[in-house]
């Protein structure tokens, strides 16, 4: 699903690209803009993380004509006199105001690296109703976003989540520069579809699925499965024949005494030892009624 | 200066990677002996630096530099280093001295609330080159903090903290084309949920997500040893050269004192893993060397 979501996002469709200190999806969002730009698509990046030469120079391979940089990366809380854009600024008018300073007969892809920054400072509402206002008002084709999980309440993560048509969670693989991509997506008439991919980014952000590690949300159960026989290939034998069944019938159980065994068991063999017993009265003697001998 | 940590991390004072933010921290061990590394490395690349020293005194740092071959005082009055004794500048704003001559750096001991902007404009100040004469005798400018946890204790927000480095990697590692590197402490455990999230963990989580380099001291998980001290963790990130992502390396240390004149002995074998993953087998133990050192990294508590 992850080439699919590459190559194109819906108009008003909102990707969240999720992740955590261990693994960064940066290098994610880097295909993602360059695989926008490859599709000659303007692109909106607003930078709170990565300064312009560090974006474009991860950039390489691509055409950074219609590249637009927005640089929140030097004074993001305007310390010093000239900011180019504080966090202040991350509202509908001012985003738009600033998409719009290039004309463009095509709505562009706006890019926020990274929202966990905008949300440090803005409050998650706040920050979420900008992001719904800028996917409904036109002015922007798409928006996707870097969030790192790690760094907020589980709470403000679930709000933007649910916001999103797509949410890409990255984590590290198992080996080398693996990583796993779960992956979200929410079709326009509802339906959610869930899965999960093993993928590598090649040094030109190209991405390249390796498996997939999927078991998608709404499968049906296969069929196949149902019918079969949990008894069919045993290898032992569940049922009897007659014969066996006979047989069996016959067969004396050990510690089953019968007659026979019995008198086998027991047959005093001569010259062997033997138990004689002679019953006596005062054997018999009843603890509980002593007086039993008496003749009363 | 470890020249076997300098060879693992590929820099030295000859040559270092520029516009690089190294995160040192430790949990339930010690990485103060990292601080004093790159302190002495960058002193001896003819850097300039900027060294917000907030644990301890200067003596102790000039201490422990001298051992290293290097002199702090010497360094200071040549004007390489610019040394903010943050126990001291803390003093003189708590009992104020009828000759207040103490810097606006530490104000934020007053309100934590403002934030840390003064002492972002003195790390500016300090680092930004006036021009002339100074650019050709310094190399690139260095910001070290040892720690940034202590101005969680005095009082500063984690998100204020975040904010104050972002603010020194825009300006010291993009800028400048400088370097920079800080010490934070976790004294919990890693597990720890919810419970730590607006301390140091939260610290550690967000400049983690900042800094090209992570070097992570901890005890071994095995327990006390004889032989080995603890275990560094080495990580780097965000290598687009490459084309790869992180790449983490185990290795494990040892202090051993030789003779009180002669320098202490540090004992390095490097055991590679991959990612997490702690091999522990001891056919993986493939580096096995001694670096030099001419201090302990003795600390005294806060």
């Amino acid at each position: 699903m992850l080439p699919e979501l590459l190559q194109g996002v819906d108009a008003g469709g909102l990707i969240v690209i999720q992740d955590c200190a261990g693994y960064s999806g940066r290098r994610l969002l880097q295909s993602f803009i360059s695989a926008a730009l490859n599709r000659d698509e303007t692109v909106h990046v607003i930078g709170f993380e990565v300064s312009e030469e560090e974006l474009i120079g991860g950039l390489k391979g691509s055409s950074t004509q219609r590249l637009h940089f927005h640089d929140a990366f030097t004074d993001p809380l305007g310390w010093t006199d000239h900011p180019a854009f504080t966090v202040r600024q991350f509202n509908l008018d001012e985003v738009t105001h600033l998409v719009k300073q290039t004309s463009l007969p095509k709505a562009p892809t706006l890019v926020i690296d990274s929202l966990s920054w905008i949300l440090r400072h803005v409050s998650p509402a706040a920050v979420c109703k900008t992001l719904q206002q800028l996917r409904k008002g036109g002015a922007v084709r798409a928006v996707i976003g870097l969030l790192h999980t790690d760094m907020h309440q589980r709470g403000t993560v679930g709000s933007l989540c649910h916001l999103a048509t797509s949410v890409i969670t990255v984590a590290p693989g198992m080996k080398g520069d693996e990583a796993v991509a779960k992956i979200t997506k929410r079709s326009k008439s509802g339906k959610v579809m869930l899965d999960e991919e093993i993928f590598h980014i090649r040094e030109d952000l190209a991405v390249i699925v390796q498996s997939k590690a999927s078991h998608t949300g709404h499968k049906q159960p296969d069929p196949s499965e149902k019918e079969t026989d949990p008894t069919a290939n045993l290898t032992f034998n569940l049922r009897l024949s007659d014969t066996e069944r006979e047989a069996k019938k016959k067969l004396a159980l050990p510690f089953v005494f019968s007659k026979e065994k019995k008198t086998a068991l027991l047959h005093s063999v001569p010259g062997s030892g033997r138990i004689l017993y002679e019953p006596d009265a005062n054997d018999d003697f009843d603890q509980e009624d002593p007086d039993d001998d008496l003749d009363v | 200066m470890y020249t076997e940590l300098n060879s693992i991390l590929n820099s030295g004072p000859d040559s270092f990677t520029q516009g690089e933010f190294i995160l040192l921290s430790d949990r339930q061990s010690d990485a103060s002996f990292l601080v004093h590394h790159f302190l002495s490395l960058y002193l001896r690349a003819r850097c300039k630096v900027c060294f917000l020293g907030l644990v301890q005194s200067f003596s102790h740092y000039s201490a422990v530099s001298q051992r290293l071959g290097v002199s702090l005082t010497q360094a200071k009055e040549k004007g390489q280093l610019i040394f903010l004794e943050g126990l001291n500048e803390s003093l003189t704003l708590l009992i104020p001295q009828k000759t207040d001559t103490g810097s606006e750096a530490m104000d934020f001991i007053r309100d934590p609330t403002v934030g840390l902007r003064r002492l972002f404009e003195f790390v500016r100040c300090s680092l930004q080159s006036s021009g002339g004469e100074e650019e050709d005798e310094w190399g690139p400018p260095v910001l070290l903090v040892d720690d940034v946890s202590v101005l969680l204790s005095l009082g500063v927000s984690a998100g204020a903290v975040l904010d104050f480095s972002h603010y020194c990697r825009a300006t010291v590692c993009s800028q400048l084309q400088g370097n920079m590197v800080m010490l934070v402490r976790c004294n919990g455990e890693e597990e720890e949920d919810g419970g730590d999230e607006e301390g140091s963990e939260l610290l550690l989580k967000g400049l983690t997500h900042q800094c090209s380099l992570t070097l992570n001291v901890r005890g071994l998980p095995t327990g006390y040893c004889r032989d080995i001290h603890g275990q560094v963790e080495v990580c780097w990130r965000r290598k687009e050269g490459d084309g790869q992502n992180t790449q983490k390396k185990l290795f494990q240390y040892k202090f051993s004192p030789l003779e009180v004149a002669a320098p202490l002995a540090l004992l390095l074998s490097g055991v590679r893993g991959r990612r997490s993953e702690v091999p522990e087998e001891p056919d993986n133990q493939e580096e096995r060397c001694t670096f030099t050192l001419a201090s302990g990294p003795r600390r005294a508590a806060l």
